[in-house]
């Protein structure tokens, strides 16, 4: 019986994984054979990158790559600052409404980004930041899963610490810099993942908020790119698609022990 | 500023926590140099004590004085004080080296000067050597040194150490004591101990502070509150046994007195007759060179009498004891120490 059921587990995960990859694998196949040889699934015919070719010439792909890679960065440089900061002043600062201030923070986890994009629109016009890199990252800056995730971080650390760093003469500022960054650093670490990912992916407020190739990142670049009304094929969406999750694969592939640690210690605390 | 006057000085310090006790009227006056433990069981407010002594913690009320300076209200690094944790407080993710300078570079110290200091901390310390190591890779008795390392490298006058051994086991322990004690002479600073362990405070400090429920109790030497413990709870606390407290109706020729204290080593086990008590023996505890034989009275307690060498003694058996009148320590009935000649309050 515990055999069967052992079997089961193993086939149920495994049909998961099949279930998920396939699109992925489909996209890979695709982007190396002739559209008529992919769609018809000919195990035989001959592999070309002529597809990689024809998407690389379609777009300014090295624009939309640089775009992405500024975005990420730029949102994720923003959001260390932010949350370290905020989530500093509410595990270890005492001030009053601390609470309340905390609750509301969380409140945001309840809203839908989606919910907010015509309001962020609004605003990000009105700081003159519309069809910018800026004004692409500063909506996700002030993250309250961030806000949240540092505080816990932060609350973990030894209270002995802080008043040893005290007593040898440390700041505000020095206490934080130079002993809850660095005793924070797994969560640090698992934090920039999910960031980079989730918005190396984003789509619809990068689409609504740039208008120019300039700004666009790559999702927006790739959407555009394999618009019906360009007449792109499948394989050619498929190469295309190929490259722009590329960066992202690789880093997971190499980096994979690394991050599912970053995430188990963040998540031990 | 004369020599005479104390080095640190509090002065009626009181610290509440919303209706919680902390501690109240502390009044502590410490010369430069001497090393003074603050005991107490646990919550009678002696790591309070020490921090307020350290700026963690802002009293109430009354004002506290370091090397004739007023920081009754000073940040902890205005207070030119080291401090060692209970926990060690290491920085985890720093190496020895960084974990003993850390205060040095905060305070802009200069590279070299910081190197011949650290070279100098670790010497003494022992754990030259050890620099490159993170403290996760240290045992626990390394650990403590560490702490002291960064405790001594500034060469502040005064060290605050709260329960520095209690982490380590108890053969550790007494070879750390001898060290910090020597160190502490070595290098003329002056420390305050906090403690619950009473070896610990008899045999290092100049000065023990017994405190219980927030105040302070006896501020005396090793020596005075041995040998004149100022009420029944100093008499109770201090001495292993303590000291056995009986009812002065027990004993003919003292009924003026409301308790009569009495030390185990004071106590003489005669034939039956000649005793002033007659007592049962409860238990005998071989402790090696002697045996205490516990005794029970209906009108004492703590009652112990201490027998040389191995005694085997049935529980249960009456035992008649006798003392000499000097050995007696008086109580009235606040619990304070009075002198038999005069019946006033002896301190």
């Amino acid at each position: 019986m515990s055999v069967l059921l052992r079997h089961l587990e193993s086939f149920g995960a495994l049909l998961l994984a099949v279930i998920w990859i396939s699109p992925l694998l489909f996209a890979f196949w695709a982007a190396f054979h002739a559209t008529t040889d992919a769609v018809n699934f000919n195990l035989t015919a001959p592999w070309t990158l002529e597809n990689f070719r024809t998407a690389w010439d379609g777009a300014p792909w090295l624009r939309y790559f640089l775009n992405t890679f500024m975005l990420v960065t730029v949102i994720l440089i923003g959001q260390f600052i932010v949350t370290t900061l905020a989530g500093f002043a509410f595990a270890q600062v005492r001030f009053p409404g601390r609470d309340i201030v905390f609750i509301l923070v969380l409140m945001q986890l309840f809203i839908l980004p989606e919910v907010l994009i015509v309001e962020n629109y609004v605003m990000v016009s009105r700081l003159g930041l519309f069809d910018t890199i800026l004004g692409v990252g500063m909506p996700y800056m002030a993250s309250a899963f961030g806000i949240f995730l540092m505080r816990q971080a932060f609350k973990g650390v030894p209270i002995e610490l802080h008043e040893a760093a005290r007593i040898e003469g440390c700041g505000w500022f020095g206490i934080l810099w130079r002993v809850y960054v660095p005793l924070a650093r797994p969560t640090y670490l698992a934090y920039a993942l999910v960031s980079v990912s989730t918005h190396w992916n984003n789509f619809l407020w990068p689409l609504i908020v740039t208008n120019s190739p300039d700004t666009r990142p790559l999702t927006v670049g790739l959407s555009i790119f394999g618009a019906p009304e360009n007449g792109v094929d499948i394989s050619i969406i498929s190469a295309a698609t190929m490259m722009s999750v590329a960066p992202l694969l690789v880093a997971f592939l190499v980096f994979q022990r690394q991050f599912v640690q970053a995430f188990l210690r963040a998540g031990i605390k | 500023m004369t020599s005479s006057e104390p080095f640190v000085r509090v002065e009626n310090v009181a610290k509440r926590w919303n209706g919680q006790l902390g501690v109240e009227e502390v009044d502590l006056s410490i010369p430069r140099g001497s090393f003074v433990a603050l005991l107490g069981p646990s919550g009678c407010g002696k790591s309070t004590t020490l921090r307020l002594l350290s700026g963690l913690e802002l009293p109430d009320e009354g004002t506290i004085t370091i090397d004739g300076r007023d920081v009754t209200t000073a940040a902890p690094s205005e207070r030119n004080l080291s401090m060692v944790f209970q926990s060690y407080a290491l920085f985890p993710h720093l190496s020895v080296a960084e974990n003993v300078v850390f205060g040095l570079k905060v305070r802009r110290v200069r590279a070299s000067e910081r190197q011949e200091k650290l070279r100098r901390a670790l010497e003494i310390t022992g754990l030259l050597g050890y620099e490159t190591r993170k403290p996760g890779e240290l045992s626990g008795g390394q650990r403590q040194r560490v702490a002291l390392a960064r405790a001594i490298v500034a060469n502040q006058p005064l060290c605050l150490m709260d329960e520095p051994l209690s982490n380590l086991d108890a053969k550790l322990r007494a070879s750390v004591r001898k060290d910090i004690k020597k160190l502490q002479v070595d290098l003329g600073i002056t420390v305050i101990y906090v403690t619950h362990d009473q070896t610990e405070a008899m045999s290092m400090a100049d000065i023990v502070v017994l405190m219980k429920d927030g105040r302070i109790q006896q501020t005396g030497s090793p020596e005075d509150l041995y040998y004149r413990p100022a009420n029944t709870f100093v008499a109770e606390f201090v001495g292993s046994p303590p000291m056995a407290l009986i009812a002065g109706a027990a004993l003919p020729g003292f009924e003026g007195y409301d308790k009569i204290g009495l030390r185990a080593e004071d106590v003489q086990v005669v034939e039956a007759g000649n005793g002033r008590l007659t007592c049962r023996v409860s238990e005998c505890e071989f402790l090696g060179s002697e045996t205490f034989v516990g005794l029970t009275h209906s009108s004492a307690s703590g009652l112990t009498v201490s027998m040389p060498g191995l005694r085997n003694i049935p529980a249960g058996k009456e035992l008649e004891i006798t003392f000499s009148d000097e050995d007696l320590h008086f109580f009235d009935s606040s619990g304070r120490r009075i002198s038999p000649q005069t019946g006033a309050i002896d301190i």
